[in-house]
């Protein structure tokens, strides 16, 4: 930097280099009408058109300048000048654009920090993603120079439209509001970023771990895109290091992202700073400590902000001093940013979940579109929507995942796969018999599908059911007997009595077998736990396979034939040794009796009764649940939280109810509390019947009791008073007497309870003032009062 | 009653009325199949004998895995005979003339006692009864509140009976008793508010602090010596138990009277300090090398067990798969032999089946010689490690003990020198005043005095050999023991999996002979 030595020589040369600028700007006009046409792409977003709003409604502030302001303004002017000397090959500053009045305001003053009501915006992704869903882009009117106006926060919130410097400044007083350390940054960004155009990124939802990359077209104004975005430091809010977000998209980008090209200026609502670093390598090396500042040139001189070259920064304040009016100097140097003159940004609850411009929202993503939209718009409850496509110009629909909020069947999300039509359905905890997920083609019975279930909330630990045709397997999960696996097989429908319209359950399926995994369990040995058990109907077999021992390769064996029993007579059945073939690893078999083969038999033939009972409780369960989901489908309905006011319609008249009550009955105790008659009437008994003379007697009665009260009042104040006097000066002859002889801590303690005792006379002679300056007052209210009343009124008024 | 008693016999329990009683418990046909069989009394768990007017317990010796067992209602008047019983959680002898508690002791399993309405008037002879849960005694004779302390022992009782007895009339008998057993849930079917248990603690604070104090200090004796007899053990594992410290030295001088008379000579005492002092350091250096070696010979065991271990492992999952697979291809063929209508067809599948099964009892069978094989190379480098463990130690603690024998001879040459001069003193009448009566008359001669000297030194000797002899055949008796143990267990498995094997394949083949085969044609 040069020292500049003569102010009027300075003056000369800034004439002349605004003449020069000038003169580059009217070049540079051309050169951007070019661009301009080249630059607008085509955009569905309906032109708005921002001169149309209206301003009239708007504070004074937005309006007019304040006298700091106008001062502040006037810095920016110097330091403008001054950069402009210095640095005469950069673009100018963005540093005061005009404001939707008219009036130009300073960037640092348009950023208001804000803290919003609500749990989603105290951290930086809901600010960003709250900002990129309530807003709607608008390009910048020229692509390579920052825009001539920057308009209030609120002015943008409430038509719910900006460009990137809207966007940012926004974000930024949400950021700033939540306590992180952020800055709105002006700067370069590739023509992606700069348009929002994401066609070429993969959707984040789709995003797997290879990337393919497909380099972008080559943009004739690549580094030339002015765009604005926010720049968050680390340190506050335990960021471990400091990032940029895109207010566009939400998304965080590292510093080093190549598709950051450069920044001219950063600023936060305290402050602007310049950017003295070389981007020839976009912002991959810069160097993110304001308060170094040979990189980054300061507007306002600061104390918090630590310095890390002393004595630079005593040069540069020199030199800023010489460049300043003397008179001015000491006041400049310690000129603190003036507060913001925008309005408190306020988002109603209802905005704030509406989000999205008319509650809907569409996001290109390579190959795919994200819809989304505000919870309760849609009537079926859908928040958002992605279609992915196999080609690039979306028409050939390959899946359609579908999300939903606040639906009373629990449903979260929906997966159709257009080419197979399988449909996966996700359920949240809480629906109808713990369902978690539904996998199907076909809402049909006994067609193939796949249940899964949220077994911790099923009394028989179910955790998945495979179905098809003739097939049904279930999975199980921590089960007391330790089963884990069943499959049972189907056989064809005995197709006699097949009366049409009868339901399918009412002629369940013949099952043909049944087969069950258990786990071990430790507590039994090895060779009587089954590990395997086959029930094979048709043929009357009960196949039993038993865990392995620790020592053995063969499983213990156990194979039933119920065949022989039905030959005997009646219901006797009795166990013969053909019934049941053993085989028992490593021992000599037949040394169990028959009694408890027989026993064991008759378990499994009370179990298998059992079992398939339940089999067709299952297929019954299924039926029900394809019946219930057909119901829920067919009408919708979403849950209310009994905390929405708005919504829900029932549970806000009982608020409403309940706040009348509670004001009715504050009310009455006010008017209770003030009746000051009442016990005067009682003593004169009769109240409905009173003579004039009764009446002004009790009305008396009344003041003069009142006027007791008062005095009485004030005489307890006084007596207070009275006796803080006395002992305050009972313990000042004490000291005087014994001063001599008091040690540092006696002193010390005196003097606490002097100053202590002082403070309570202060206080009393101050209520006894108030009390003897409000009494006439009081009195004459409570007659005004009394003279109004209507039970003494009619007796007073009427001779 | 005694009306009762004319009509109906008295009875002992008879081998009869145990069968009667055991057969009558099942139920329809399988009390026909029970009949019909026989019913093993090992096999029976459960046994009723209430209301049978019984006399004395006799004939459950064979009912060893009763675990339920009803006396109720019988004249019974000694718990007697139920000393095989082991597994019993169950036991109700209610309702019978019992007046002492006794017999329980191997009942070490025992959850629920009922004694309910007999006439016993002292809780005791219970020690055994660590598990007790359930304890009714109401209705006896007891009649001192103080019994109740007894039952402190069960940690687990959280159900007390003693409803009916004569110390229940005392008035402080709940509060006395629920503060002595805080842990009890229900007392005479009644449950023990909180409240009522916080009032009774406080009540008995002091008199139930100082059990609590002699109980905690019982067993903090009891820990302290199981933790020293623990030790011991270890020590012994190791061969070298009492070597840490002069254990062995006391020994070599418990016995020996002469040493003793001769540590009143003059410089003896001296002497024989030094003696002590290098003497107990060989030894503790043979401790702690006795220690490190057991610990090489327990990493050795383990090292051999685990990779013995994962050898079996391996094969196991081996021998699994090969049957699983025959298993899996084989599911269905012995029902599509029967279904087979032509009989050429099932007669080839037979034969193809039973080819396979031979196949597979040959897989199996070579898999089974090569593991063996492969073990008893394992236990060969076992056996050799343990040999030359053992007989470095052996050696290393030969050395030691000739240290301590250098050391003894040392000291006998010193004390025959001092014994000699003051031979020659007591010659010359220059002898201690001091010296009792039986070390002077040592000093008549030369001989007696070194004859007493030998004797001491050859005691000493011999205890030592004896120490070291102890601990060689100790080592010895193990390195047998622990190969012998490996070879063993390496024998017993391999005739088990031969077993097996034989079974499964028969199993398989019976099942193919049983199987219904179409009618060959005529």
């Amino acid at each position: 930097m040069e020292v500049l030595k003569e102010n009027e020589e300075e003056e000369q040369r800034e004439e002349e280099e605004l003449k020069a600028l000038k003169i580059s700007d009217k070049q540079h006009d051309v050169e951007r009408k070019l661009s301009v046409d080249q630059a607008c792409t085509p955009n569905d977003v309906p032109d708005f058109d921002w001169s149309s709003i209206d301003t009239s409604q708007l504070p004074s502030s937005y309006k007019t300048n304040s006298p700091k302001e106008k001062k502040l303004l006037c810095i920016a002017d110097n330091f403008l000048q001054q950069y402009a000397h210095l640095c005469p090959d950069r673009e100018p500053l963005l540093l005061h654009p005009i404001n939707e009045c008219g009036v130009e305001k300073f960037v640092s003053t348009t950023v208001r920090p804000t803290l919003l009501p609500y749990t989603e915006l105290f951290h930086w992704e809901g600010c960003a993603s709250f900002v990129s869903d309530y807003l709607t882009m608008e390009p910048l009117k020229s692509p390579i120079a920052p825009p001539s106006s920057l308009y209030s926060p609120t002015t943008i919130l409430k038509y719910q439209r900006g460009n990137c410097f809207d966007f940012s400044v926004l974000l930024c007083s949400m950021l700033i509001g939540a306590g992180y350390d952020a800055y709105c940054v002006n700067g370069y960004a590739t023509h992606n970023l700069c348009t929002m155009d994401e066609t070429l990124e993969v959707c984040p939802l789709l995003r797997k771990p290879q990337k393919e990359t497909e380099k972008p077209k080559r943009d004739p104004l690549h580094g030339l895109r002015v765009h604005a975005w926010v720049l968050v430091l680390s340190g506050k809010r335990e960021v471990p290091e400091t990032f940029f977000i895109n207010p566009f998209t939400g998304n965080s980008h590292s510093t080093t992202d190549e598709q950051f090209l450069g920044i001219e200026s950063v600023w936060n609502h305290r402050n602007y700073w310049v950017n003295m670093q070389d981007c020839w390598n976009g912002c991959k090396d810069l160097i993110f400590d304001l308060g170094d500042s040979i990189r980054w040139e300061f507007m306002l001189l600061e104390t918090d902000k630590p310095h890390l070259l002393f004595l630079d920064v005593k040069e540069e304040e020199e030199l800023f001093d010489r460049d300043m009016d003397n008179a001015e100097k000491e006041e400049d140097r310690r000129f603190d940013m003036p507060p913001s003159w925008v309005a408190p940004i306020q988002i109603s609850p209802r905005e704030f979940e509406t989000r999205t411009p008319q509650g809907r929202k569409v996001i290109l993503y390579k190959k795919a579109k994200l819809e989304k939209w505000a919870p309760y718009l849609n009537r079926n409850g859908l928040v958002q929507r992605l279609t992915v496509y196999a080609d690039s110009h979306y028409t050939k629909v390959v899946e359609v995942r579908e999300w939903f909020k606040n639906r009373e069947d629990k449903l979260e999300m929906r997966e159709v796969n257009k080419q197979t039509q399988l449909t996966t359905e996700h359920f949240h905890p809480g629906h109808l018999l713990g369902l978690k997920a539904h996998i199907y083609t076909s809402m049909e019975p006994e067609t193939e599908r796949t249940m899964e279930f949220y077994n911790e909330a099923r009394v028989d630990g179910l955790q998945k059911r495979v179905e098809n045709a003739n097939e049904m397997t279930e999975y199980f999960v921590g089960r007391d007997d330790f089963l884990y696996f069943r499959h049972v097989e189907f056989g064809k429908r005995v197709k006699k009595i097949h009366i049409a319209g009868t339901r399918t359950d009412i002629n369940p399926r013949p099952i043909v077998q049944i087969k069950e995994c258990f786990h071990r369990n430790v507590e039994k040995p090895a060779d009587e736990d089954v590990a395997e058990r086959v029930f094979l109907t048709t043929e009357e077999r009960i196949n039993l396979t038993y865990h392995l021992n620790d020592k053995y390769i063969t499983a213990s064996k156990k194979n039933f034939l119920k065949g022989a029993e039905s030959d005997r007579k009646g219901n006797e059945i009795i166990m013969t040794p053909e019934m049941c073939t053993t085989y028992q690893a490593g021992s000599s078999e037949t040394d169990k009796k028959q009694l408890h083969l027989y026993k064991l038999l008759q378990k499994l033939t009370e179990e298998e009764k059992q079992l398939k009972h339940e089999v067709w409780e299952s297929a019954a369960e299924v039926l029900e649940i394809l019946k219930t989901r057909e119901d829920e489908a067919a009408d919708i309905k979403l849950t209310v939280s009994i905390y929405d006011k708005e919504r829900n319609e029932e549970r806000r008249q009982e608020y409403e109810a309940m706040d009348n009550l509670m004001e009715d009955d504050l009310l009455g105790q006010e008017g209770q509390d003030l009746d000051y008659l009442a016990p005067f009437l009682i003593q004169t008994g009769n109240i409905e019947k009173m003579s004039k003379g009764q009446a002004l007697c009790i009305k008396d009665n009344c003041l003069t009791d009142f006027k007791h009260r008062l005095t009485h009042k004030a005489n307890i104040i006084q007596a207070h008073l009275q006796k803080e006097v006395e002992e305050l000066q009972k313990k000042d002859q004490w000291y005087q007497e014994n001063q001599n002889e008091l040690s540092t801590e006696d002193e010390a303690d005196f003097l606490a309870y002097c100053s202590e005792t002082m403070f309570r006379i202060r206080v009393l002679a101050l209520r006894l003032k108030r009390e003897k300056q409000m009494a006439p007052q009081k009195y004459l209210a409570l007659e005004e009062k009394l003279r109004k009343d209507p039970r003494l009124n009619m007796y007073l008024s009427h001779p | 009653m005694s009306q009762l008693y004319n009509i109906i016999e008295p009875n002992v329990i008879s081998e009869e009325m145990v069968q009667k009683a055991v057969e009558e418990q099942s139920q329809d046909e399988a009390q026909q199949l029970a009949k019909r069989e026989g019913i093993n009394f090992k096999d029976v768990t459960e046994l009723q004998l209430s209301f049978r007017n019984i006399l004395q317990i006799d004939n459950l010796w064979q009912f060893e895995n009763l675990t339920k067992l009803q006396l109720d209602n019988n004249i019974i008047e000694k718990i007697e005979a139920l000393e095989s019983l082991v597994h019993l959680l169950w036991l109700d002898l209610s309702f019978n003339n019992i007046e002492v508690i006794e017999g329980l002791d191997t009942l070490v399993k025992l959850q629920d006692l009922s004694l309910y309405n007999n006439r016993i008037s002292k809780i005791e002879h219970m020690d055994a009864l660590q598990d007790l849960q359930i304890f009714s005694i109401g209705k006896n004779n007891l009649a001192i509140l103080e019994d109740v302390i007894y039952l402190r022992r069960f940690k687990n009782l959280r159900t007390l009976n003693l409803a009916g007895n004569p110390l229940c009339d005392n008035e402080q008998y709940a509060p006395f008793t629920v503060a002595h057993l805080p842990e009890l849930v229900y007392l005479d079917f009644k449950l023990v508010s909180d409240t009522m248990r916080e009032a009774a603690i406080l009540k008995y604070q002091y008199s139930t602090e100082p059990l609590k104090q002699v109980e905690a200090q019982a067993l903090a004796q009891l820990e302290e010596k199981q933790a020293k007899q623990n030790e011991l053990e270890y020590h012994k594992t190791a061969f070298v138990e009492y070597l840490n410290g002069s254990f062995l030295f006391e020994s070599m001088y418990g016995e020996d009277a002469e040493a003793a008379k001769l540590a009143y000579l003059p410089g003896v005492d001296d002497l024989l300090q030094a003696y002590r002092k290098e003497f107990v350091s060989v030894c503790e250096n043979l401790f702690n090398y006795g220690l490190k070696q057991h610990e090489k010979r327990e990493a050795e065991v383990s090292d051999f067990y685990e990779s013995l271990h994962e050898a079996l492992t391996a094969n196991q999952e081996q021998g699994r798969k090969i049957i699983l697979e025959f298993e899996n291809r084989n599911k269905r063929t012995l029902d599509e032999i029967q279904n087979v209508s032509s009989y050429d067809i099932a007669e080839s599948k037979l034969a193809e089946y039973n080819e396979d099964i031979l196949q597979l009892s040959e897989t199996l069978m070579t898999l089974e010689m090569q593991t063996a094989d492969q073990l008893e190379e394992l236990i060969k480098d076992f056996e050799r490690n343990i040999a030359v463990l053992v007989s470095t130690f052996i050696e290393n603690v030969q050395g030691m003990m000739a240290q301590c024998r250098d050391l003894e001879n040392r000291h006998h040459e010193k004390l025959l020198e001092i014994s000699i001069n003051t031979l020659e003193k007591s010659i010359k009448n220059e002898l201690d005043k001091d010296l009792p009566d039986d070390v002077r008359m040592l000093f008549v001669d030369e001989t007696t005095v070194v004859n007493a000297v030998n004797a001491s030194h050859d005691m000493h000797l011999l205890k030592i050999d004896s120490r070291e002899g102890d601990i060689l055949s100790n080592a010895r008796r193990w390195q047998a023991s622990v190969t012998e143990k490996a070879l063993q267990n390496e024998i017993d498995r391999n005739r088990n999996r031969v077993k097996e094997i034989i079974q499964y394949i028969d199993h398989l083949q019976e099942e193919l002979e049983n199987t219904e085969t179409p009618e060959p044609p005529e």
